[in-house]
């Protein structure tokens, strides 16, 4: 949450009142993708990213409707902040979020009826994302609605990539596919390629994510934490 | 000794700073510590002498193991032999059996030296390629963090083959072992920072991710497409399998498993060196056999009509299995172990209660050991903990 | 108004519900039709993938209505129901096994000794499914479900037209190790299935799956199929669903019925 609150004040800080600069703009969408990432630094949104992510098709949808209701709550919140009551506010915020997963969750199961099965309960558990909390509570409650909106679906940028890059090794290391089609010949069906087995185990997200982590603090050496 | 020692001193100027195979310094100096003391020695007035530096509790490991490893070479070769007398002629469609025809090796389980040969033709390779995929990994860790080869190496890469089914391809012992030194060991920052043994990190990883290779009863005896339960899997399930191996057999180590890890008999003569040298901690592997003796204890009490595993008596759960092994040479290794008197003790009997409990009520993984060792691992900084802090309040509770 | 005046909190959480209510019923209520449907797809592609005539290039409703009857049968009794004496409550789009076997009006518990699917409870009324060619009968496909390492495997086994062998076999739901147990999902594993034989000439079941590889040379080859390797317990869990599913206690009397030419259509 430290994270989360100091950006907060960065934000206020800011001019909060349109209109919007292009390089503002860009900043809200894009630094929560590598320099900011909810997964990465802030270790947020972890449960689902280790649930959802043994197949990209999967991951894809579980992103979609994760950037769906973060920019929707965050334009929601941020639209009625100088009307909610401080006593109820957590309360609002998570009356709002779990509309729009519901109303996520219905589309996903009218359209993608076959990933819905898949995804089972995690679409109704984004409702506990912290990341949707975190970002109505700590951004979206102080800013006008044009940057919460951005802000929203730049954390949802950040959190897809991260699911996306991990459902993609996952898939085609854990089944030798890529969206259900075969790159890898596997040896159960005469090919070469032997399935790693413990890439379709929730923990070998947890690697994939350390290796993500590992690869953009070696890479951007200022976000490496101080002991 | 003198011309080798003035060689390598001749050497040094060329990986030393500003010469130009600076970066190739570990290389240098791994080969030059292996073959005398090190250079640097302390210069401060007072300081404890003991001959006892790092390099040295690492060999000491290293010569604990020696037994289980000429017993990894004869049982391997036995059990193959054993199988390919049942079976009688068969293909050549095996490399390992390619070489032993090649070299006119025949498969008579009464011949002790064609047995250790044949046992050779399946571990030397693992071995191989265990210290060549990690000593890469470990070299290249070292050389972008510019520090030496850690000879703790030496011990992962001797344990690690031994933890390995005869018939692993050699692909996925250098995936194990690389993963095991990896993210068991360097990215916690190498050698003493490691929370986790990387043998056997490396060894749950292959177990996790290509179970097919290293579960179930066709690995275990080294022809290729012969099934022959362990006596651990075979007590799980006695459905399917008949057991036939007394518990002597067991307690030498002429069953089929893991390589290095049948012989209960030599896991003791290693337990003996390591404690008599001190290098292994006597209550950790006291407190991991109380705690696996209580537990089987409890679990025969309790009794089950349908799980078998409820009814193995502590006798047979100390031979059958990675048990031995994983005690004496896994539980204490003091990096990923407890340090604090107590906690070893604590450290020690979680390990052998989890060890009892996967076995017992675990239906897909018989094998508890390795899992515990992990667990005792993760648990093992926080036990400590609890010590220390103990240990400070009494004394200012003394000082009071 | 002040916003954290007490009215105002009341104002602002009873507005807030009903906006929020509008949205989701809305939603809910629209696509309800469309999600129905997507189970009932979903289910007519998992019996026509075990009956061996699912091809995705074809409308899988059109190939289920023009070749598959579904059946409503007692399972006790192996009695076949006219559609118009369909229990209240039971109909074809909308059946669920796991639904029924729970619910104490349409399930009932499965004695201890005689589980050896170790399903615990089991529907009295169950759907199969025929699948004609014109008039004839090919195959018929039966709902299974059994344990097997760590969790329930639901599936649907084919018989031919003989009533005797096996014609494929597919599971839809199984939460088993991926890459062992698993492998019921393998195309080649289960293509070992059709061809061989579930019942000897006295009519008892003798399939089993065997531990490791069936030899071919083998009398027995006909009535084995080769187990999954690496996952004892699963293979044991789909051989005693087989053995339970074809045995007197499951399907037993509804072949029985079958075979005395009880079939309709």
């Amino acid at each position: 949450m430290a994270e989360v609150i100091e950006r907060e004040e960065r934000a206020i800080e800011a001019p909060s009142s349109p209109p919007l600069t292009a390089k503002e703009a860009k900043s809200l969408l894009f630094t929560p993708v590598f320099d900011d990432n909810p997964i990465g630094r802030q270790v947020l949104g972890v449960c689902s990213a280790l649930a959802v992510t043994t197949k990209l098709e999967t991951s894809v949808v579980m992103s979609l409707a994760v950037i769906f209701v973060l920019a929707l709550s965050n334009v929601s919140v941020s639209a009625i902040r100088n009307h909610i009551p401080s006593s109820v506010r957590i309360l609002v915020q998570m009356t709002i979020i779990a509309a729009l997963v519901i109303i996520a969750d219905q589309f996903i199961q009218a359209f993608a009826y076959s990933i819905s099965k898949q995804l089972s309960i995690f679409v109704g558990l984004i409702i506990t994302n912290c990341i949707i909390m975190g970002r109505a509570e700590g951004f979206a409650s102080k800013n006008p609605p044009m940057h919460s909106l951005l802000d929203g679906v730049g954390n949802g940028l950040g959190y897809s990539t991260i699911l996306i890059a991990v459902g993609f090794f996952r898939e085609l290391l854990g089944s030798g596919k890529i969206l259900g089609v075969d790159v890898l010949h596997l040896v159960t069906e005469g090919g070469w390629y032997t399935p790693n087995g413990l890439m379709l185990l929730s923990p070998s997200a947890f690697f994939l994510i350390g290796f993500f982590i590992w690869i953009v603090r070696a890479w951007k050496p200022e976000q490496v934490e101080e002991d | 000794m003198k011309p080798l020692r003035d060689l390598l001193d001749k050497q040094a100027e060329h990986f030393e700073e500003g010469g130009k195979l600076e970066k190739l310094y570990p290389f240098y100096e791994a080969g030059d510590t292996f073959l005398y003391t090190p250079g640097e020695v302390t210069r401060a007035d007072a300081h404890v002498r003991d001959g006892m530096d790092l390099k040295r509790m690492m060999i000491t490991v290293v010569l604990s193991l020696q037994p289980c490893i000429l017993m990894a070479l004869y049982n391997t070769g036995l059990q193959a032999s054993l199988a390919y007398q049942n079976i009688g002629a068969m293909g050549t469609g095996d490399w390992h059996i390619w070489i032993a025809h090649a070299l006119g090796l025949s498969f008579q389980p009464n011949d002790v030296l064609s047995c250790f040969a044949i046992g050779a033709i399946y571990f030397v390779p693992v071995q191989l390629m265990t210290v060549a995929a990690g000593g890469l990994c470990e070299a290249v860790f070292a050389t972008i963090r510019k520090h030496e080869i850690n000879e703790g190496f030496l011990v992962t890469s001797t344990l690690f083959p031994l933890t390995l089914p005869p018939l692993i391809p050699l692909w996925q012992v250098a995936l194990g072992i690389i993963f095991g030194v990896v993210i068991g060991k360097e990215i916690f920052g190498g050698v003493g920072m490691n929370f986790l043994n990387p043998a056997l990190t490396g060894r749950a990883f292959l177990y996790f991710a290509y179970p097919a290779q290293i579960s179930g009863d066709a690995v275990w005896v080294a022809v290729d497409g012969y099934s022959q339960a362990t006596p651990l899997a075979a007590y799980a399930d006695p459905q399917q399998m008949d057991f036939s191996y007394t518990w002597w057999e067991s307690f030498v180590g002429l069953i089929p498993g893991s390589m290095g890890e049948t012989s209960t008999l030599c896991c003791l003569l290693g337990a003996a060196v390591l404690i008599l040298t001190r290098v292994g901690s006597w209550q950790i592997m006291a407190g991991v056999t109380l705690g696996m003796v209580g537990s089987a204890l409890f679990f025969n009490w309790v009794g089950s009509a349908t799980n078998p595993m409820f009814n193995v008596s502590p006798a047979w759960h100390f031979v059958i299995g990675g048990f031995a092994f994983g005690t004496v040479f896994m539980a204490t290794d003091p990096v990923s172990a407890t340090a604090t008197r107590g906690g070893k003790w604590v450290y020690g009997a979680l390990i052998g209660v989890m060890t009892v409990l996967i076995r017992v009520t675990n239906p897909a993984y018989p094998e508890g050991i390795m899992l515990a060792i992990l667990f005792g691992n993760v648990f093992a900084p926080i036990i400590d903990r609890v010590f220390i802090n103990r240990n400070i309040k009494r004394r200012l509770a003394r000082a009071k | 108004m002040q916003n954290d005046s007490i009215k105002k909190t009341i104002f602002v959480a009873v507005a807030l519900c009903l906006v929020c209510s509008f949205f989701v019923s809305l939603a809910a209520v629209s696509l309800d039709e469309i999600q129905k449907e997507n189970k009932r797809l979903d289910m007519i592609k998992n019996i026509l993938v075990a009956g061996g005539l699912y091809d995705p290039s074809v409308d899988v409703q059109a190939v289920y209505e023009n070749k598959v009857v579904p059946l409503l049968i007692q399972l006790d009794t192996g009695q076949i129901l006219n559609p118009e004496d369909y229990p209240e409550g039971i109909r074809v789009g909308t059946y669920e096994i796991k639904k029924m076997a729970v619910d104490p009006a349409f399930g009932r518990p499965v004695d201890p000794g005689e589980d050896i699917a170790n399903i615990r409870n089991r529907p009295q009324y169950i759907f199969v499914y025929q699948v004609m060619e014109g008039d004839k009968l090919q195959r018929v496909i039966l709902p299974i479900y059994g344990y097997g390492l760590w969790s329930t495997l639901y599936g649907f086994v084919s018989l031919g037209n003989d009533l005797k062998s096996i014609r494929g076999i597919a599971f839809y739901e199984h939460g088993e190790t991926p890459g062992l147990g698993g492998e019921v999902d393998n195309a080649r594993w289960k293509a070992l299935w059709p061809g061989k034989r579930a019942f000897d000439d006295a009519g008892n079941v003798v399939l089993s799956v065997i531990k490791g590889q069936v030899d071919p040379k083998s009398a027995k080859a006909q009535y084995q199929v080769d187990g999954l390797s690496g996952a004892t317990i699963t293979t044991r869990g789909v051989h005693n669903m087989i053995n339970y599913w074809l045995g007197e206690e499951g399907y037993g009397p509804f072949l029985k019925t079958l075979k005395q030419g009880g079939g309709r259509g």
